[in-house]
Order: structure tokens, then C-alpha cells, then sequence
């Protein structure tokens, strides 16, 4: 299991656009994939899940990605969450 | 009978339309809950799995219409749509509770979809609350189909409609047919909004944010739709009828008469070739500007790429709409103007006192570097087409032009770098639209390649006045000597400097104007797609010299009044061939 804080970076935040991007690309791995912020957890396969989150740009979250492709899941979707895609 | 009431909105399509009510009524579809048989329990859950199925062929096929209709650019909501109702998760949940507590699909459904709309409006952030909307939009289409309900829907609208919302959802505004809706009003939405720009695509005149619009009409009874000046009668008097009649039979056959100069090259009867460029907002409006016979694209506002999506749309989606309106126009120059957006609008907790002079426009492009810097490699990428020119809103300082030139020269060179291609040669200009920068404009001559005069804030900043406040628009006015004069200092520095200017303001397009305009030396004049036929009209009939005479004598008038009224007589002694547009 990997689990990391980062802060978002995108620069709109998780909006629509993004959060779809965020899901399209962790529904290819088979790990599975939460999000975590102020205590809530919700999973990162979910879009409705991630826009309830609402995370603005700055906004600190846990990623955590635990399965058989984790470091690969980890490293793709952080770079989402950081606007590095 | 019924008093004659005049409701006051936001013009969002112009024209005028007169036709019958017919209401688009968004009532949230009733659930009840029902107890189901174990037995049956499978079945329920294969129902939302139809639902969803069918659901989903709906929202790709409005997608696909917008695609054509309107932009790819702009049908990404729908994407965002899809997404939420493919939702494994909330799927899932629906199915376990289904089994768990033995109840129908469509209240365990909607209960789940309102927890979620119930998190997502407690959020701080505007953006993340509007979502709501989208996900609503798409549980009430889920709740259609598993009740198997038609939802009134304005496909529906018979011929003469004028259709009547307190909001018209994205999905739904697509599905206007124009062959029977005449005009649209609704309770909510702006200039920017969804329903506008459809209408706008469509020709269809819209009026918008009509308060309390529901409660003063019912369906089927008559109103007038007033896009231009953005008003609705409702239980119109027989004169008003008239009037608003005779007006929409004079505008036919002015078009009918001025139709064939669509086609004609834009020029004085003396043969000077003037730009009458179209100013348009998003890409299907291009289709308007050569169907008018626009030479150009002479002022492309981006800010609706920005406000659609209510976000800053990405490099790659920037490009896609440059880069297909510079083919769409080839070769015929297109302006393309970065975003002239006030802060506010791009940072929710951001307020001033004084937007008009505050953080807007190259202001919040200059602090904020790589919003800015995105927009404008999208533009670099698209001028291959060697047709696109850029132009920056809101100058006033000699120091803005010079820091705008290192911060396009620095993307320029990272496209070098890595090797992307673009237009070495293109051309660069600013809008001159506030006093300073009209006063300064033979310093700022030398750095650009042209000048563009926004007339209508250039009016609004020289005679210091708000023409959105009532209680003094009526100060505000085009054909002010203090504006014309600096109009005048505007183009002869341009000439000097050996560039060229054009204007692309209400004025552009103002037949009263044309003469003294083009007298007073201007080279492009820039204007709605639809004002382009007459414009071209006025130029083929009116001369250089005599123009140059008339602008040499409007410019000793002391008010507004005087000059307009000086070129009433004008034209009227010199070109009587235009009065009848005027």
C-alpha cells in the first residue's frame, strides 16, 4: 500500500473536467484507489465520490493506492493531482 | 382584459419574436417508495441497469449534437454527465440497498443521488455546489426511464413557440428546433450562459434572468420577445403588436434588399477597400460571419471558453477552437483576443470595489503568468494556418505592451525548443479602449503591428460613465466629440507608425458612423455577423474624399447631439442612397 499527503495543485482543483480525467486513469489499474480529505474517504474510481470532496486548488489530500500496480497507480495519479498531466 | 406588462431581462439573442407561451416546466419527478418481493429483487436491479443503459444512449446523442451544432469544445459537460451516471460506486451502492432493504430502484436510486447532492451543496465553493445541477440533470433522466415517463420536453414545442423556463438544463437547450421556436425567456442564465449561446447559434432571439418570469405567464397565451433591447410584453395591447409587426416586416425586407451585398467585396464607390470583419464569440457564429460575408474574424472574444466551463479550459481544448476557426476563415485574417476576463470571475473569493477598474484583463494575464502563457502557445500553435493574429484587451500603460512582448517571445522560444511550429511573422495588436492608450498611441505605435479601438469602453472610460447604470446612460454616448477626437489621435498615430487600425466597437457597425469613420482614415471596422451587410452597403455608396470632408467638420461640433445631427445632414446631402438604413 502506498499512502501519501500531497496538496492539490491543479490549478481549478478536482473540478468536473479533471475528476474525470482522475477517474479514467485509475479505473485502468486494477489497485484500488481512495482519496482522502478531512477525514472523509471516498474512492478514487468514483467520480460523483471525488466531486463531493470538493477539492480547491491548494486543498491537502491522502492518496492511498493498495494492489498489484500501486506504485504505477500512485505515481499517474499523483501527477493529475499535482496539474502535472 | 388583462394590463399590458413590460418584463426586463438580460439581451442574450437579438431579434424579435412574437409567438405563444409554452412552458418548460423542470418539475422534479415524484418517487415513491414500494416494497418488492425477494423474488422480484433481481429484476429491480436489471431495471436500473436498463435505465442507465438508456440513459446513456440519450446523453450521446445530445452530445453528438452538439458536436455539430454547436462545438466540440462545448459538449464536455455531457462527458462529465456520462461519467456521473456510470458511476460503478454509486451503481453498486444502488444495488445493495436494493437487495439490503427490498425496496424499488427508483427510490433507493434517488435516495442515493441525494445524499451525494446533498455533500456536494454544503461545499463552500460555487463551483463545486453548481455541480448539483449536473447530477440532478442526470438522476431525473435515470428516473424517466425506469418510470418510463416523457418528460416535457421542448421538442416538443409546436410551431410558433416562444418557450418559457425558469432554466432550460444544457442537455435540454440543445434540443430546440428552430422551425418551431420563435424566441426563448427564462428566469435564470446571462449573457454566457448555455441557453444563449445555443440561441445565438440558432438565430433565435433570447431574452434571460427575467425575475419572477413564471408567475406573470401562462401557456399558450401571446408575448413578444424583444431580444435587442433584452425585454418581454406579456399580454401585449394591439399597438404594441403593431409596432413590434411593422418593425419585424421592416427588418425582413431591409435584409431582403441588403442580402445581395453579402457577396459584394468591401468597398467605397471609389474603390477603397475597407475590413468589415465579423466580432463573434464562439465557434459556430463563424458559419454566421461568412454566410454575412465577413472578410475576417476581426475581434474572436475568448472569455466564453473560460466562463462555459467555469474553469480554465486546457491548452489542447484551446487550440482544437483556434486552430478549426483559422481553417474555417483561411485566408482570411482571424484576431484572436485573450482573455478579457475580470478577476472575480476567475477567483471566487476575489472581490472589488471597482471591477471596471480593477483586476481584469491583461492585468490578471500579466500577474497570473501561466494561465496566461497557456493561452497563448494554444494560439502560437494555431497560427500555422498563417492567418491568426493576436490582440490584448485593456491596455493603458506603455510597460504592459513591453511585458506582454517578453512573455510571448518567452513562449515563443520554448515552442522553438521543442521544435513546435508556428507563425514566426504573426501579427500583434491592442485593443485601445481606455484614454491612455489612445493618448499614448504613437509611443505605443512602435511595438505593435495594429490597433483595434474598443469603442464602447473607450466611450464608457473617457466620459467616466457605468452605461449598465440607468440613472446615467443616458451620458453615455459613441458619437461624443471627446471620443471621436481621440478616435482621430488614434488612427493618424497609427498611420504615422505605419500600422493599421481598425474599430470594433457598436460604432463599427453604426451606419451614421461609417462615413465619418472611414473619413477620419480607419482601415477595418469589426461588428456582429448580422450588421455586415448593411455596413457593406453604406461603404459601396459613400466616397473617400467626401467622407475625409465630413470628418474634418464633425470634428468642430461641441456636444454629441450636434455631430449626430450634423451627420444626419451629411449624409443626407452627400449619400441619400443610405438614409433608408440609417
Amino acid at each position: 500500500m502506498i499512502k501519501e499527503t500531497i496538496t492539490i495543485l491543479n490549478e481549478n482543483g478536482l473540478h468536473a473536467l479533471p475528476a474525470s480525467r482522475f477517474v479514467k486513469l485509475a479505473e485502468k489499474f486494477t489497485s484500488k484507489v481512495e482519496i482522502i480529505k478531512d477525514g472523509i474517504k471516498v474512492s478514487g474510481k468514483s467520480i460523483m465520490g471525488i466531486l463531493t470532496l470538493a477539492c480547491e486548488k491548494g486543498a491537502k489530500v491522502t492518496l492511498i493506492c493498495n494492489g498489484k500496480d500501486e506504485k504505477e497507480a500512485f505515481n499517474a495519479l499523483k501527477k493529475i493531482l499535482k496539474g502535472q498531466d | 382584459m388583462t394590463k399590458e406588462k413590460i418584463l426586463r431581462g438580460v439581451p442574450a439573442s437579438k431579434g424579435i419574436a412574437i409567438g405563444n407561451v409554452f412552458i418548460y416546466e423542470a418539475r422534479e419527478i415524484q418517487v415513491f417508495q414500494t416494497p418488492i418481493l425477494s423474488i422480484y429483487l433481481n429484476e429491480e436491479s436489471a431495471r436500473l441497469e436498463r435505465a442507465i443503459e438508456q440513459t446513456k444512449k440519450e446523453l450521446t446523442e445530445i452530445r453528438k449534437r452538439i458536436n455539430q451544432e454547436i462545438g466540440e469544445d462545448f459538449g464536455q459537460f455531457l462527458e462529465a454527465q456520462i461519467m456521473m451516471l456510470e458511476d460503478r460506486e454509486i451503481i453498486d451502492t444502488v444495488k445493495e440497498r436494493i437487495f439490503s432493504e427490498k425496496k424499488n430502484a427508483e427510490y433507493i436510486y434517488h435516495q442515493v443521488i441525494s445524499e451525494y447532492a446533498q455533500k456536494l451543496s454544503s461545499s463552500t465553493d460555487i463551483y463545486f455546489q453548481e455541480r448539483v445541477i449536473d447530477i440532478k440533470d442526470v438522476a431525473q433522466r435515470v428516473l424517466k426511464n425506469l418510470l418510463g415517463l416523457t418528460r416535457t420536453s421542448v421538442i416538443e414545442a409546436p410551431p410558433g413557440s416562444i418557450i418559457v423556463a425558469h432554466d432550460l438544463p444544457p442537455s435540454e437547450a440543445t434540443l430546440i428546433n428552430p422551425k418551431n421556436v420563435l424566441g426563448i425567456a427564462m428566469e435564470l442564465g446571462g449573457r454566457t450562459s448555455h441557453t444563449a449561446i445555443t440561441a445565438r447559434a440558432l438565430e433565435i432571439p433570447a431574452v434571460l434572468g427575467i425575475e419572477g418570469l413564471l408567475s406573470r405567464v401562462k401557456n399558450g397565451e401571446t408575448v413578444i420577445v424583444d431580444g435587442n433591447r433584452g425585454l418581454l410584453v406579456t399580454n401585449p395591447s394591439s399597438s404594441r403588436i403593431n409596432f413590434y409587426e411593422t418593425m419585424k416586416k421592416k427588418t425582413i425586407l431591409v435584409e431582403k434588399a441588403l442580402a445581395p451585398y453579402c457577396e459584394l467585396p468591401p468597398e467605397t464607390r471609389d474603390g477603397r477597400h475597407i475590413d468589415i470583419s465579423a466580432n463573434i464569440e464562439f465557434f459556430a457564429e463563424a458559419e454566421h460571419a461568412k454566410k454575412y460575408g465577413a472578410w475576417g474574424i476581426g475581434l474572436f472574444r475568448t472569455e466564453f471558453l473560460y466562463l462555459a466551463r467555469k474553469g480554465t479550459p486546457s491548452e489542447e481544448e484551446q487550440f482544437k477552437v483556434y486552430n478549426a476557426l483559422a481553417k474555417k476563415l483561411k485566408p482570411h485574417p482571424v484576431i484572436i483576443r485573450t482573455f478579457d476576463l475580470g478577476g472575480d470571475k476567475i477567483f471566487s473569493n476575489y472581490r472589488e470595489a471597482n471591477p471596471f477598474l480593477g483586476w481584469r484583463a491583461i492585468r490578471v494575464c500579466l500577474e497570473e503568468k501561466e494561465f496566461f502563457k497557456k493561452q497563448l502557445r494554444a494560439i502560437l500553435r494555431a497560427s500555422v494556418n498563417k492567418n491568426i493574429k493576436i490582440m490584448f484587451p485593456m491596455i493603458a500603460t506603455f510597460e504592459e505592451v513591453k511585458r506582454i512582448k517578453l512573455i510571448l517571445n518567452e513562449v515563443k522560444e520554448e515552442l522553438k525548443s521543442k521544435k513546435v511550429e508556428f507563425d514566426e511573422e504573426i501579427q500583434i495588436g491592442i485593443m485601445v479602449e481606455t484614454p491612455s492608450a489612445a493618448i499614448l498611441s504613437s509611443q505605443l505605435a512602435g511595438e505593435v503591428d495594429f490597433f483595434s479601438i474598443g469603442s464602447n469602453d473607450l466611450t464608457q472610460y473617457t466620459l467616466a460613465v457605468d452605461r449598465g447604470n440607468e440613472k446615467i446612460s443616458q451620458l453615455f454616448d459613441h458619437y461624443h466629440p471627446s471620443v471621436i477626437k481621440l478616435i482621430k489621435e488614434v488612427v493618424d498615430s497609427g498611420h504615422n507608425g505605419h500600422i493599421w487600425v481598425g474599430l470594433c466597437g457598436e460604432l463599427a457597425g453604426d451606419p451614421l458612423a461609417i462615413p465619418l469613420l472611414v473619413g477620419l482614415g480607419i482601415d477595418e471596422l469589426s461588428m456582429s455577423p448580422s450588421a455586415i451587410p448593411r455596413a457593406k452597403m453604406v461603404l459601396r455608396t459613400i466616397t473617400i474624399p467626401t467622407c475625409q470632408e465630413i470628418a474634418k467638420e464633425a470634428l468642430k461640433y461641441r456636444t454629441a447631439l450636434e455631430v449626430k445631427k450634423f451627420l444626419r445632414r451629411a449624409v443626407h446631402k452627400n449619400f441619400p442612397g443610405i438614409e433608408g438604413v440609417i
